[in-house]
């Protein structure tokens, strides 16, 4: 078994948003985990519990009202917006349920695009891009639009682009959600592949428990509270339990 | 990012929307374009207008008869100048030629021909002091001033008006019956400040006062022309000629001059100060499509941004700085800008070039100003309309801008 790093350690983590009427509404309350390199964990919850926004914040798309955060060792909850981008740029993979990718652009300038931000030559950019659309059985529509291909596709694009450049966690919010079962099951399958094979971190957020049951580790998210963390359970009703247990 | 990064990823953006991006461009097409075309049409005014002056020369300086005013009303037509006075300012140092000078009109005939012109009575200096070329024949010399010789020079209008022969020279016109010898014909000198210059007659003064006007004073005129050297200084000279002449004119301390002196690089520098306030209104005439041009750029942005706030977000998402993006949109609109402007310059120069000399036959002069202003242009609208947009969407949260649909 490799060695594993800490990648993330997230300690008592509250976020709080201004409302309309006055006021804030605080979504997550004292969020406090950690994971090691080399992990599949997926982070659970219905709708409105605040995993999106943990993601966020896992994610470094969003800063903490309180708690500290630290990717790679480095306390990133401080950090200004451009080094936040940077932080993404180098340690992060995105991969969004509704593929975010940029319509306009070819599949291979859509995969090239994080490597150009991080200042790589354009043969170097040509290069990866094309084994990372190999990677995911894309190699022969490099000069294809997004709006030509299928949702699956267009999600192993995404991942594609998600590993360009070479990422140490790959963050994927919701990456089946806008795909059929048939589908959702080979990118989930993928995603196995990429961190049994290649070791990658993945974070996986869901609402669905067949689909994090694909992870090794669960962290379920309730009422912006951490209900769970663990492995993942044989059924969901340990989950549902622990959502009473915190109503109590 | 490099910058072949930029201008790709800009020209992609660009391109993208073509039908809206071009008339964002036309804007300061027609912008730059009138820029040009103005500063074109104020440049060959100030031309057209400085080399007439020039013809006649800058150290040229023109008295005439009479008072400016009396009473609030001009009295320019008083025989207060005589030959005599010419002949006395002759005598002062800085003096290179003088002409005394007389105007009148009268109809010329040839065989079955006439024509009403301009006659035109001086001395051999006039040739000198207006830079005249003779064509065909000779100018009269002073014994044929002396003599008060029926000797015509003739303008090529003229020339042409009354039949004569292509080269006229030992031809008899008859100037109010008086036969005249044709001598000379001058070289066509086009339209002036003071009208056309080539339908008239030159003779000599003498001969205009005595024989063909009868005048009771042959010895005045209207007006003495003169030119002095070119170190000569203008305002010397001028105080000279006064002094000389109100104390030949008797004319007491503090009373008014009976003449009035006009000197050519006075007027001149007035006519360059006008035509340069002209030259500068059409340009801030001009400017003013430019201003909307450059409004229509920072529109077109706005709507960019709002437009491709999912986009901003990705690139955000995937490591975009903030000012990766400020400037990603500065180059779309400084593209847009410069774009414009080149085509407007090609489009302002040609225009200007091709309708001047082909169509209206002026010499329109190539200025580098149009192409520095083009190139400024291209980079200050393009910045300042670019800026704002720019920075809006540099600002854009990236969740946010994730979600937005």
């Amino acid at each position: 078994m490799q060695n594993q790093t800490t990648i993330i350690n997230m300690n008592k983590i509250c976020k709080s948003f201004p409302i309309a009427v006055g006021g804030v509404q605080q979504v997550l309350f004292d969020i406090t985990f950690t994971v090691q390199s080399g992990e599949f964990v997926a982070i659970m919850g219905p709708s409105g519990s605040g995993k999106s926004t943990c993601m966020n914040i896992v994610g470094a798309l969003d800063s903490a009202t309180s708690g500290t955060y630290e990717l790679y060792g480095k306390d990133i909850t401080t950090m200004s917006a451009d080094d936040l981008a940077t932080v993404r740029n180098e340690y992060i993979g995105f991969v969004f349920q509704n593929f975010n990718l940029l319509p306009k652009r070819t599949i291979l300038d859509n995969v090239m695009l994080p490597l150009m931000y991080r200042g790589w030559v354009m043969n170097d950019r040509i290069r990866r891009a094309r084994e990372m659309l190999k990677l995911v059985n894309l190699e022969n529509f490099e000069t294809y639009l997004p709006t030509q291909l299928s949702g699956g596709m267009k999600q192993r694009v995404a991942i594609a682009r998600a590993l360009a450049g070479n990422p140490k966690l790959i963050l994927a919010d919701e990456p089946t959600g806008s795909l059929d079962s048939k589908m959702g099951d080979e990118i989930l399958k993928f995603f196995e592949k990429l961190n049994r094979g290649m070791g990658i971190t993945i974070i996986m957020i869901t609402h669905e428990f067949e689909i994090a049951s694909f992870a090794k580790r669960l962290i379920h998210i309730y009422d912006g509270r951490i209900t769970y963390d663990g492995k993942i359970p044989k059924n969901e009703e340990v989950l549902l339990k622990s959502e009473q247990r915190h109503k109590k | 990012m490099t910058f072949v990064d930029i201008l790709t990823e800009s020209w992609i953006s660009i391109s993208g929307n073509k039908l809206r991006s071009f008339l964002t461009v036309l804007g300061i097409i027609i912008g730059v374009m009138a820029v040009v075309i103005m500063v074109a049409v104020g440049e060959t005014v100030q031309k057209s207008i400085s080399d007439q002056f020039s013809s006649l020369g800058t150290n040229t300086i023109v008295i005439r008869a009479g008072a400016a005013r009396s009473g609030g009303v001009r009295t320019g037509n008083r025989q207060t100048l005589t030959i005599t006075d010419a002949e006395q300012i002759k005598r002062l140092p800085d003096v290179m030629a003088i002409t005394p000078a007389q105007m009148g009109n009268a109809q010329v005939i040839y065989g079955n021909k006439n024509w009403a012109t301009m006659i035109l009575g001086a001395n051999p200096d006039y040739l000198t002091i207006q830079n005249i070329d003779i064509e065909h024949g000779t100018f009269f010399d002073d014994t044929a001033v002396k003599n008060a010789s029926t000797y015509a020079i003739i303008g090529p209008d003229t020339a042409t008006e009354l039949g004569l022969p292509e080269n006229p020279v030992g031809e008899i016109i008859r100037i109010q019956n008086m036969p005249f010898v044709v001598i000379g014909v001058m070289k066509a000198r086009g339209d002036s400040a003071f009208g056309s210059q080539d339908d008239m007659i030159i003779i000599p003064v003498t001969t205009l006062k005595k024989r063909l006007q009868g005048s009771k004073f042959p010895d005045s005129v209207t007006m003495i022309a003169l030119k002095i050297f070119p170190d000569a200084d203008n305002n010397i000279v001028i105080e000279q000629i006064t002094s000389l002449l109100r104390q030949r004119h008797r004319i007491k301390d503090g009373d008014e001059d009976d003449f009035q002196i006009t000197d050519m690089k006075q007027i001149m520098e007035t006519m360059d100060t006008v035509t340069g306030y002209l030259k500068l209104l059409l340009i801030a005439i001009a400017a003013v499509s430019l201003l909307v041009g450059s409004i229509g750029i920072m529109n077109m942005m706005l709507t960019s941004v709002a437009e491709r706030t999912r986009e901003i977000g990705i690139r955000k998402a995937i490591g975009a700085r903030e000012r990766v993006i400020i400037i990603q949109f500065l180059s779309e609109s400084v593209m847009i800008s410069f774009i414009g402007s080149m085509v407007g310059l090609v489009l302002g120069v040609g225009l200007s070039q091709g309708v001047g000399r082909f169509i209206l036959g002026y010499n329109v002069p190539f200025s580098i100003w149009p192409v520095i202003l083009s190139v400024t242009v291209a980079v200050v609208v393009g910045l300042s309309s670019g800026v704002m947009p720019a920075i809006k969407a540099a600002k854009l949260n990236p969740i946010d801008s994730l979600r937005y649909e």
